[in-house]
């Protein structure tokens, strides 16, 4: 490995599979969803559309973040901080030092506290317990939250861009690192479910009111999740120093816009095909090298058609192994990018598959299919991980084996 | 740059307008050039004026179509964000308006200036309080000057709302009632001058003109408070092979309120020799006012002169070669630029 690479040594997780990486492996081995009914939001969509929850209480979140005060924690704040716990322990890391930084991802932000509160705000002399969340829906709120909590100092900062968020994130802490202004980087995303974020899709009408089947002709819509994931790059000669052993390694990356539409796709895949072509380009591989695809594969008519296309047409005949691993954690949003590279982290490190759930019959317009059933035993090396959002922002990871 | 100032389209003010008033609002310029009149109606408030701001700065440089455009807003589009607020929550989950969802989404302001100009190039919100302009800033100069791109737009922005504001008033962060903005940094209460604007740059790989400045080091330094920021200031400028006595300039950040403002004065007493300004008098204090500061740094290096009414120390005209920016937002969110003629 070059000293130029950029490793992956550490790495945390929350979602609707579970609290820890481990969790969530055991979960998509055992062919176990996370998506069901909505238990825990406090929404008249309960009964009517599915969710992947986190299945803890704001308080149960909070006693296993265990933050200084549990004062002003947004649920979306409570999730990052359990899985930049768990990324930083498995690094052996202290966040402390002024070459580690924090590049964090969110869509909704705060909003999970401030929607349940927001007429109060404008009351002359709201109580504490209102109070405390005043300052706290702005998405950078959550990570300089997290900054305080873990002590630490110098670049902080947070990105939003729809459903590419984290692996944006990741996209910058892993250029940081290269550049040298950082040896290590925090990079992840959270976000929580929230009434504002599960209506706002509705209004797009493009929620399946069953759990999701992305890649069936059949399919649906998504169904949104929520989720905290995160992970510790670093250079190599750092983790070289510290005698850290790497995961496995960001090794390319591309980030495109669409240009088309505020929300859709591009029906021909072209800003797909290109961020992905661009990632495996920028690797120093071509698209025969990657041998597993953990597809953006929401489950969205738009989506799943144009993605699949950009598939075939970067790919032509021997379109890699793909799967959505959606179809456990549900579409989390800014923590979305991230989630799927610990999932691909784990694919490589387990030499394993993860099943797209409930798929049927392939789309008409590419027939392809994807991995339906999760399995080990099958070498995994070099993966392409993608994430496109609304407004067309379209990004792919390219993530190897250390 | 679209501001509270007089200033669109040129590089310096064309005037300094006084106000007593909080906060200190944009004055809308014609944007019909770049936007058509009746879509410009139906757009908020921060898209149209991102999207005015951005296309202006593209054509200023010369620019039909950057490689990437990053966009750097602590808040977004707060009034989208409100409208499904009003939807949801105060009128029990009805069904929000899609376009008023569609806006909230916090890179909206950059996807309308990709859609604008067919730009399929990288694309990037940084939404991070009083670094959220430095980060896009950062980002844009290392894909400039360590990555290879040939151009890029990079822009800060913030439109508040009323509703903002008015939910915004126990944080103590802005001053109440109205103020006067040009004696604002004789103020002997907490609270900051609150206002909002937009400054959209275009870095470029080589200089375009006689007009260019060189954006030498761009750092961001969360802290939770200022401590530390005087060695820190110190080891910016000593990383780049200087002294502060080579800086001819130091535009620095008070904003109106009186205890934060004192964090700058250690850091002014390094530059006994240079000429030292204020910016956000002008602007008011937003989480990405430093864009403005930045436009102002260019504006004094390009045409020799800053406004006398913001300049705290030494001659209001010079040749302002070598220019320092330091911002703090709230004593936590440090930024650092480093411009070079």
């Amino acid at each position: 490995m070059s000293k130029d690479a950029v490793h992956i040594t550490g790495m945390g997780m929350v979602s609707a599979l579970g609290t820890g990486v481990a969790a969530n492996l055991d979960a998509l081995l055992a062919e176990r969803t996370g998506i069901g009914p909505i238990t825990r939001l406090a929404t008249r969509h309960r009964g009517a559309l599915p969710a992947a929850e986190v299945k803890l209480t704001d308080d149960e979140l909070g006693a296993l973040a265990a933050p200084a005060s549990t004062q002003g924690w947004t649920r979306t704040a409570l999730l990052g901080l359990v899985a930049v716990r768990e990324a930083l322990a498995q690094a052996g890391i202290d966040a402390r030092g002024e070459r580690t930084g924090l590049i964090s991802a969110t869509t909704a932000g705060g909003i999970d506290k401030s929607e349940g509160i927001y007429a109060r705000f404008f009351d002359d002399d709201p109580p504490e317990e209102v109070r405390q969340y005043i300052g706290t829906h702005d998405p950078g709120e959550h990570t300089e939250r997290i900054a305080r909590e873990l002590g630490m100092r110098g670049l902080i900062t947070t990105i939003s861009t729809a459903c590419s968020s984290s692996a944006n994130a990741i996209m910058t802490g892993a250029r940081l690192v290269r550049a040298g202004l950082l040896d290590t980087a925090i990079v992840g995303g959270a976000d929580a479910l929230c009434r504002f974020t599960l209506n706002g899709f509705n209004s797009l009408m493009i929620l399946d009111p069953r759990p999701c089947r992305p890649f069936d002709r059949d399919r649906a819509g998504l169904n949104l999740g929520e989720a905290g994931a995160y992970l510790v790059l670093e250079s190599a000669t750092s983790a070289r120093r510290r005698g850290a052993a790497p995961l496995a390694t960001v090794a390319g990356w591309a980030n495109t816009n669409e240009a088309f539409h505020a929300t859709a796709s591009a029906p021909d895949g072209e800003g797909a095909r290109t961020a992905m072509d661009r990632a495996i380009t920028s690797a120093g591989l071509r698209p025969q090298d990657i041998d597993h695809v953990n597809a953006h594969g929401t489950g969205t008519l738009n989506n799943d058609a144009s993605e699949g296309i950009a598939l075939r047409r970067l790919f032509g005949e021997n379109v890699p192994s793909f799967t959505s691993t959606k179809t456990f954690t549900g579409h989390t949003l800014g923590a979305a990018g991230a989630v799927e590279a610990v999932l691909s982290v784990l694919a490589i490190r387990h030499s394993a598959h993860f099943g797209t759930l409930r798929f049927g019959t392939p789309i008409a317009e590419t027939p392809l299919i994807p991995v339906t059933r999760s399995s080990t035993g099958k070498a995994v090396t070099r993966v392409l991980s993608n994430s496109f959002g609304f407004g067309g922002n379209n990004t792919s990871l390219v993530i190897t084996a250390a | 740059m679209i501001g509270p100032q007089p200033g669109f389209d040129r590089d310096d003010l064309a005037g300094v307008m006084a106000y007593d008033a909080t906060p200190l609002l944009i004055t809308e310029p014609d944007l019909t050039r770049y936007i058509d009149p009746m879509r410009g109606r139906r757009m908020a408030r921060v898209a149209r004026t991102g999207l005015g701001c951005g296309l202006n700065a593209l054509e200023r440089a010369g620019v039909e179509r950057p490689e990437a455009i990053i966009v750097g807003t602590g808040l977004g589009c707060v009034e989208s964000t409100d409208r499904v607020f009003a939807s949801v929550l105060l009128r029990d989950e009805e069904m929000p308006s899609p376009s008023a969802f569609i806006q909230s989404t916090h890179n909206n302001v950059a996807g309308q200036l990709a859609l604008a100009v067919k730009c399929v190039g990288y694309n990037f919100t940084y939404l991070h309080r009083g670094l959220s302009f430095t980060s896009a800033l950062l980002d844009a100069w290392l894909q400039v000057g360590r990555e290879g791109a040939r151009n890029v737009l990079a822009g800060g922005l913030e439109v508040i709302t009323d509703e903002y504001f008015l939910t915004q008033r126990h944080t103590g962060i802005w001053k109440q009632g109205p103020v006067h903005n040009l004696s604002v940094l004789a103020s002997t209460s907490p609270g900051a001058l609150c206002g909002e604007g937009a400054a959209f740059f275009v870095l470029d790989s080589a200089p375009r003109s006689a007009d260019s400045v060189r954006i030498v080091d761009v750092d961001i330094a969360w802290r939770g408070t200022a401590d530390g920021i005087v060695p820190h200031v110190r080891a910016f400028i000593h990383r780049n092979g200087l002294v502060p006595g080579d800086i001819d300039l130091v535009v620095l950040g008070p904003n109106g309120d009186a205890v934060q403002d004192r964090a700058y004065d250690p850091v002014r007493a390094l530059f006994p020799q240079a000429t030292v300004s204020a910016f956000k008098p002008l602007c008011g204090e937003y989480y990405a006012a430093n864009a403005f500061g930045l436009w102002l740094c260019r504006s004094a290096m390009v045409t020799g002169g800053l406004p006398p009414e913001v300049v705290m120390q030494g001659p209001a005209r010079g040749e302002f070669r070598r220019v320092l920016l330091y911002d703090h937002y709230q004593l936590k969110d440090h930024s650092l630029v480093l411009l070079e003629r």
